[in-house]
């Protein structure tokens, strides 16, 4: 008995231990967001004795923050939209239509996700220039949305194949065209599937740093994981507690997200995990 | 397969996203490969300079430091995310309460940006003000293991790779955690029932049963540190010199900063053929292992049928 109480006490300072790196650093950053610039500076580390949301309103005050926000909402909202729409209707297309060809289209599509974006940017750059759409959300809604297809496309085949053919062959006695099927029946049940890619895009889309980083420069088009560079050094340096206080405000949006749809997220980031 | 026969409507499904998806990924990898074989400076007209490029490539030194410095990133992040995630998914699998709960908050570090991990970082690893590392080192009375983390080139590869490992363990974690509750229990059950203790059930039978799982997070591990590029770019661009130098990072100076965009997608393109490499490497490990096995059940099969018309 008591060889198992000090098992569970060495059990339980391992768990907190291992989740303590993992969560300290973020909370670190939010209590430092609200420290005094005096206090940051003598005991960066230690837990505040005075809150303030005098660094807040200095990042806010700016206005510039809005601006980028603004932005990755643009483009997030944009994306997703595109993203879902075009996957729930391809990946239909692929698992409930009787043609062959869709096989190799699927692979197609499968293969996708072993590139990696970076080999997107020298072209797309070029690419963007001539046609001047840089600096534009424009240019980072055509590669999210297209690196995002690949496995969008797979979760929602996966779905689908779920989705009996008798409730199809049920549908086609009574009337309903392919068109109807879709809009009626298929995507309405695979509100899940739905929300799982959305909530997960909308995290890894918001916090993407090295489409903005390479096709935006102006202050105009930032988004916020990329305008939060700006933020270091801008205020002289010496201002770490606004620097901090605009991280917590941008990384604000996909934690709301995520406590909020946390297993729709974690399902679909390990189900691109598992598949790939 | 599916069973609607309606061609027209196949392809108004089917094409919007097919044609997006072929335009976005597609256009961009024949135009890498076609710059790879230019000689381009952003102006002017582009000149075509056939292996150039390549052999360039292969005479680069900085290409051969980057080359290394990523094996090593590589080899610290895929050893930090797949031993802690796994480690620690183990431990949560003996949990009886609470799992959800440390679930969700360990796995936070998964959805925040890049640029805001790279500042936490930044300010663990500073030496003025004093970051975390270097007081909790003062603390703890290793006052000559303190150093400037980032400038000092013994330890700037290290500290940049550090993060990418830290940042990705909980979704490992998560992928491992679900793999080893979802375990038969009845095997587990009956090889308790023969007296094997937990330790020999964990490494003989949980961990062998799992190893699907273990090899596909080591596949896409592998590829994701192949790719590694925000942390590294952010913390220290390659610096100082080239010490920190990865793959992609280089491939961003070049055609980013010295507008070297035929060289730039000669790199790129290497990296995208690392890449593939690796998961065909690793598939063909898998597969052959598991085509064995058939072969194997079919012979004992075939001995079997055998054996019955005797």
């Amino acid at each position: 008995m008591y060889k198992n109480k000090i098992g569970k006490i060495i059990f339980w300072a391992a768990i907190l231990c291992f989740l303590a790196i993992q969560v300290y650093p973020i909370l670190w950053l939010f209590l430092a967001s609200i420290k005094p610039a005096t206090e940051l500076a003598a005991a960066p580390f230690s837990l505040p004795r005075s809150a303030t949301l005098e660094n807040f309103a200095k990042v806010i005050g700016d206005g510039k923050i809005g601006l980028y926000m603004w932005n990755s909402i643009k483009v997030t909202g944009v994306s997703l939209f595109l993203i879902v729409f075009l996957s729930a209707t391809s990946a239909y297309a692929l698992s409930k239509f009787a043609f062959r060809i869709s096989k190799k289209i699927y692979a197609l599509f499968t293969f996708g996700i072993m590139i990696p974006v970076q080999i997107t940017l020298i072209p797309l750059f070029i690419f963007y220039s001539d046609l001047h759409v840089l600096n534009t959300s424009l240019s980072l809604i055509l590669p999210q949305v297209g690196f995002a297809l690949p496995l969008s496309v797979m979760l929602f085949v996966s779905f689908y194949e779920f989705i009996p053919g008798e409730l199809i062959e049920a549908a086609i006695v009574d009337g309903c065209s392919s068109y109807g099927i879709f809009w009626r029946i298929i995507l309405p049940l695979a509100r899940n599937t739905v929300i799982t890619v959305a909530s997960m895009y909308s995290i890894l889309i918001w916090n993407d740093f090295i489409f903005a980083n390479t096709f935006i420069s102006e202050n105009a088009a930032k988004t916020v994981a990329m305008g939060l560079k700006d933020y270091v050094g801008a205020f002289g340096n010496v201002d770490w507690g606004a620097t901090y206080a605009a991280i917590a405000l941008s990384i604000l949006p996909p934690l709301i997200v995520y406590f909020a749809l946390n297993k729709w997220v974690t399902a679909g980031m390990t189900m691109g995990a598992t598949k790939g | 397969m599916g069973i609607l026969r309606d061609k027209k409507a196949y392809f108004v499904f089917l094409l919007p996203g097919l044609l997006f998806y072929l335009f976005a990924v597609f256009y961009p990898i024949e135009e890498s490969l076609r710059l790879s074989f230019m000689k381009w400076g952003g102006i002017g007209d582009k000149v075509f300079v056939g292996l150039d490029n390549y052999v360039q490539m292969f005479r680069d030194k900085v290409f051969y430091t980057a080359f290394f410095n990523n094996l090593i990133y590589l080899v610290i992040v895929v050893s930090m995310q797949l031993l802690i995630g796994l480690l620690f998914a183990m431990l949560l699998s003996y949990m009886t309460r609470g799992v959800t709960l440390v679930k969700t908050l360990y796995y936070i570090p998964c959805i925040i940006t890049t640029v805001a991990v790279t500042q936490l970082f930044r300010s663990m690893y500073a030496t003025e003000p004093v970051g975390l590392i270097n007081q909790v080192l003062n603390f703890v009375g290793l006052k000559n293991l303190t150093t400037s983390w980032l400038t000092n080139i013994g330890t700037v590869l290290a500290a940049v790779s550090i993060p990418e490992g830290w940042r990705f363990t909980g979704l490992y974690m998560v992928i491992f955690y679900s793999a080893l509750v979802s375990l038969d229990q009845g095997v587990i059950e009956s090889a308790k029932l023969d007296g094997a203790n937990g330790w020999k059930i964990l490494t003989k039978i949980k961990l062998p049963m799992i190893k699907p799982v273990l090899l596909l997070t080591l596949t896409m591990c592998l590829t994701g540190a192949l790719r590694g590029f925000d942390i590294p770019y952010l913390l220290t661009n390659g610096g100082p010199g080239n010490v920190s130098e990865l793959m992609s990072t280089y491939m961003y100076k070049k055609a980013f900063s010295s507008n070297q965009y035929g060289y730039g997608s000669t790199l790129a393109v290497f990296i995208i053929i690392e890449s593939v490499l690796v998961i065909g490497i690793l598939r063909a490990i898998f597969t052959s292992k598991e085509d064995r096995e058939e072969k194997h059940q079919e012979r004992i099969k075939r001995k079997e049928r055998r054996r019955e018309h005797v």
